[in-house]
């Protein structure tokens, strides 16, 4: 199978966050990181595009995503005080949508800054 | 569709003052007639044109920066308290985002431009532009200390830097060209500053801020770009500055400009004791040259945070006050400074900065091309702009806020002699009119047939601070976005981007000087025109 | 003081002769830092690159960062605070006791020559990792610094800047600044932003048990927090996005796989410096983005009855 190949890509593992990185792809995994680090060659490698997991587990059980989405609405919704946490490692775009998702919920929205 | 009927209607752009005249509204646009839709009585009101902001500080690295730096100033304003059709923030000097829409919304102005964005960051300057609702936005971006473009004002190659510069205009999605102490902030990298106009920026030999004002003037009037060169003068705020900002102007004589919050760049004296008023001289000139307009940068009272790309200047009020300082200079381009800073009316120095402000606003004797800024938040936070509409259209009120100044600050102003009032049909023109017509958005800042439907109707009141501030109906595009005090839509806006012609291969020359001197890929660099909502390109 | 006297990293590399790393150890944590932004690069106006460079290194163990250092001075741990402190004396000229200098595992002399490179350098930097930042003193000792490298300004150009970990933390603080007003640790439960480190903190919350529900999206906390805080987080119930099974998915009332960022998920992350990067997916994920996930949750909440503050 032909790679891919894809040019400036940016790597998200440190706070560097290389913008340089060469990755080539055999469309299922990253098979060559150029100009990558030790650390961002595993991070690339680490991540596949195969499906290991369920889309989603409710309990521990194989759920659906639509109703694993809706299960999360209610724990949140039914939430006096939820606690959205993380933010370290997505986009911007999802930061974003989880603060107004906070704002929704009435809750507290925090980072990995925090500790 | 929508009718507006029975306002008293102020549309200088179209010679309407104060006739009371329908205005109809169809598809997001002024039309001679409608025929059904909503009725609005406008009886005992006036209405205006949508105000628009010539130069303001809502978005971006800095301004982000700031708003970490100032937590205690989120907590001594009134938060925003989410609602139905709105959501929660902070307001205050440096409010969020959304905060910023709905308080511009909410006092009828409906176009802002973002003065100063370094291309570097200027996909964060998008990111926020597009999280800034209701209004529509332009930005202009900082290239008076690009030292890609300084570099070749020094090897005299000024057709190739007019390629560069439009490319960078296209990289960073903006509207316009800002220039802040054009040199100032490069020499700042090492610490210094460029204060002479004709003394050689340090680290180069024939690059002068006269010599980038210049050429930088002449690449916007070249590239047919709507809004003249974007002026930040050579420094801001010190004594005896008004010479440099003479001198300023006559290099730019034969060429369009905007000087920027011309407040801060009109003061006599040798130092801050002897700081005075030098608003007369510097009125004088710019009233018999019509190639310039400005904006006022005025001041007002109480406490705010000063964030300008003028890192030397910053520094100098750091010092001063001994308050908290931000900085952030950005590689081969820019800076930017922050400071937070309460302006005191039994301060001198700060008494004459308010009263030049008002004093510019009421020397300039041509309306069309005097704004109403402060600079925000550097003079005071955008939301204060009807206090300052009072001030210049009431001159007892004006008369009773000068006792509050030390009797000393007195002698080194004018504002105590000046007895003009402006006008409602003049408010218009500063807040509205003027400021479109400066940024060549000619579908702004009237309510002629084709206009953009942008509408603010305010009571007819005594009270002018009082009804410029609360608006009774704010339309944006043809939508109702605020009634009685509510936000009833908080619609989307524009971003306006201009694409000046420049020669592709200029890429060729770029791409190397950008991988030896930047941090990241030059394929990176360029913002993609899909971050921004609403992109309008205009044409050059 | 407050505020950080800051640039970006393109300006340490063609300006810097002074590069101070503190508390952090960027050969193992941040491994091209040294080599794509700051020491070895050849910089417009330190054209030699490393040999126009002077690196210091402070740190409480001999790390592997110290071979790369000209000067390594060894702190005793937790002294970090009096050395800072004992510099912005000595760059006013102010005295100093050789004896309670020596407390710190460093002598008056390494401090007094530390102190003169500083102020005699062209365009020096500090970086500060969680060395300093995370050890005791804390946020006073990154107040320390932050002020020595504004005090500095007034002999010569200096700047600091820290060394943000993983991922896009940056980004939340930028998102979170704009979108909120504060940086982190945002409390929006009476429908506008308060913030109070301490209070709404993560760990103090979920050691104080205050939430009763808690989504978890691009961390771990499972594998990082004190214990007591993740067994809060398995008696609630804790949702949990990620590309693949953690520990504190594991304790997960829901997990819902997500594709990877900038992996397969595209969008916008920030460097260190607060320079926003586009991200260049390689690979089409079979599961959804984040983004799109929280937005369907978003989505699932505003169907149900609207609830705004006071009216629960």
């Amino acid at each position: 199978m032909e790679l891919s190949i894809t040019k400036n890509a940016t790597c998200t593992f440190c706070g560097c966050v290389c913008d340089d990185i060469e990755l080539h792809a055999d469309g299922e995994r990253i098979v060559e990181t150029k100009r990558a680090c030790i650390l961002g060659e595993a991070w690339f490698k680490n991540h596949t595009a195969e499906r290991l997991y369920p889309d989603a587990l409710i309990d521990g059980q194989p759920a659906t995503l639509d109703d694993a989405v809706e299960a999360a609405a209610e724990y949140l919704y039914n939430a006096h005080l939820p606690l959205v946490y993380g933010l370290s490692n997505v986009t911007c775009e999802a930061q974003r949508e989880a603060v107004a998702l906070a704002e929704l919920i009435g809750g507290v929205v925090d980072s990995h800054t925090s500790l | 569709m929508l009718r507006i009927t029975g306002g008293k209607v102020y549309d200088p752009a179209n010679n309407i003052n104060g006739q009371i005249k329908d205005i109809c509204i169809s598809d997001g646009r002024i039309v001679s007639e409608v025929e059904g839709g909503r009725t609005i009585d406008a009886t005992g009101m006036i209405v205006f044109p949508g105000g628009v902001d010539v130069h303001t500080h809502v978005a971006g690295a800095a301004l982000n920066f700031a708003r970490a730096m100032i937590p205690e100033d989120h907590r001594r304003n009134a938060p925003y308290v989410r609602g139905e059709r709105h959501r929660g923030g902070i307001g205050g000097a440096t409010p969020t985002t959304y905060v910023t829409g709905y308080l511009y919304a909410g006092m009828g102005w409906t176009t802002v431009n973002e003065a100063a964005v370094p291309i570097l960051s200027a996909r964060h300057t998008h990111e926020e532009l597009r999280d800034t609702p209701i209004v529509d936005k332009s930005c202009c971006v900082l290239l008076a200390n690009n030292e890609i473009l300084l570099d070749l004002l020094e090897a005299g190659e000024t057709e190739r830097a007019r390629h560069v510069a439009a490319w960078q205009i296209w990289a960073a999605k903006a509207y316009g060209v800002k220039a802040v102490n054009p040199g100032g902030v490069a020499a700042w990298k090492w610490g210094k500053d460029a204060k002479g106009l004709y003394e050689p920026v340090p680290g180069y030999n024939k690059v002068t801020p006269a010599k980038i004002i210049a050429a930088l003037a002449s690449i916007v009037d070249d590239l047919g770009l709507p809004h003249p060169l974007h002026l930040h003068c050579n420094n801001l705020g010190a004594p005896g500055n008004y010479n440099t900002t003479l001198e300023t102007m006559k290099v730019l004589e034969g060429k369009r400009a905007h000087l920027a919050h011309l407040q801060y760049h009109a003061y006599g004296g040798d130092d801050w004791f002897t700081m005075r008023s030098k608003s007369a001289e510097v009125a004088d000139y710019f009233n018999a040259h019509p190639n310039l307009t400005t904006d006022a940068g005025a001041v007002l009272f109480g406490n705010t945070v000063t964030i300008t790309a003028d890192g030397p200047w910053q520094h100098l009020l750091y010092k001063l006050t001994g308050r908290k300082w931000g900085n952030l200079d950005v590689e081969n381009e820019t800076g930017c400074g922050i400071v937070p800073y309460v302006y005191k009316e039994k301060n001198l120095v700060n008494a004459v900065q308010w009263a030049v402000g008002l004093e510019l606003l009421l020397l300039i004797n041509d309306p069309w091309r005097v704004f109403l800024t402060t600079d925000h938040p550097n003079g005071a936070a955008f939301w204060r702009y009807p206090e300052i509409i009072q001030l210049l259209m009431d001159v007892n009120f004006r008369r009773e806020q000068l006792k509050k100044l030390a009797p000393k600050a007195l002698k080194r102003i004018l504002l105590p002699e000046l007895d003009r009032q402006y006008t409602l049909s003049e408010i218009a023109v500063i807040t509205s009119a003027g400021p479109a017509r400066a940024l060549g958005l000619a579908h702004k800042g009237h309510l002629g047939i084709g206009a953009d439907a942008d509408v603010a109707i305010f009571n007819d009141s005594k009270d002018i601070a009082r009804m410029f501030a609360y608006p009774r109906y704010v339309i944006k595009g043809g939508e109702v976005v605020i009634e009685e005090g509510e936000i009833r839509k908080a619609v989307e806006g524009r971003g306006y981007v201009v694409r000046p012609v420049y020669d592709e291969k200029i890429e060729d020359y770029i791409r190397p000087l950008f991988q030896q001197y930047y941090t990241m890929s030059f394929d990176n660099y360029p913002v993609e025109l899909e971050r921004l909502e609403n992109p309008d390109i205009r044409s050059c | 003081m407050g505020g950080k006297v800051t640039c970006t990293l393109g300006e340490v590399k063609n300006r810097a002769d002074l590069i101070v790393y503190w508390g952090g150890n960027p050969a193992e944590c941040h491994p091209r830092h040294f080599t794509k932004y700051t020491l070895t690069q050849k910089g417009k106006f330190v054209p030699k690159g490393r040999k126009d460079r002077t690196m210091i290194l402070v740190d409480i163990r001999e790390t592997p960062s110290a071979k790369a250092a000209d000067i390594f001075l060894q702190v005793r741990p937790s002294k970090d605070f009096e050395v800072l402190t004992t510099l912005r004396a000595l760059i006013k000229g102010q005295r100093v006791s050789a004896e309670t200098v020596a407390e710190t595992g460093l002598t008056l002399e390494q401090l007094q020559d530390f102190a003169e490179r500083m102020k005699k350098a062209r365009f020096g930097v500090l970086f500060f990792g969680m060395g300093l930042s995370m050890t005791r003193g804390k946020h006073m000792n990154s107040a320390a610094l932050l002020s020595l490298a504004a005090e500095l300004n007034a002999f010569t150009k200096f700047v600091a800047m820290p060394m943000r970990g993983h991922g896009n933390v940056t980004g939340g603080d930028v998102v979170m600044r704009w979108t909120t007003g504060y940086p982190f640790g945002v409390n929006l439960s009476r429908g506008y932003p308060r913030f109070n480190p301490g209070e709404f903190s993560t760990v103090d919350l979920l050691l104080r048990g205050d939430n009763d529900a808690a989504l978890i999206l691009g961390a771990d906390p499972g594998a990082t927090m004190p214990q007591p805080a993740i067994d809060h987080l398995a008696r609630i119930p804790t949702i949990v996005l990620d590309p693949k099974v953690t520990h504190t998915s594991r304790l997960a009332r829901v997990h819902i796989t997500t594709a990877a960022t900038g992996i397969s998920a595209p969008g916008t992350v920030y460097r260190m410096d607060e320079i926003p990067l586009p991200l260049r997916p390689a690979l089409k994920s079979p599961y959804p983005t984040d983004e799109d996930v929280v937005r369907r949750i978003y989505k699932a909440v505003a169907k149900k009855p609207a609830w705004f503050p006071g009216t629960k």
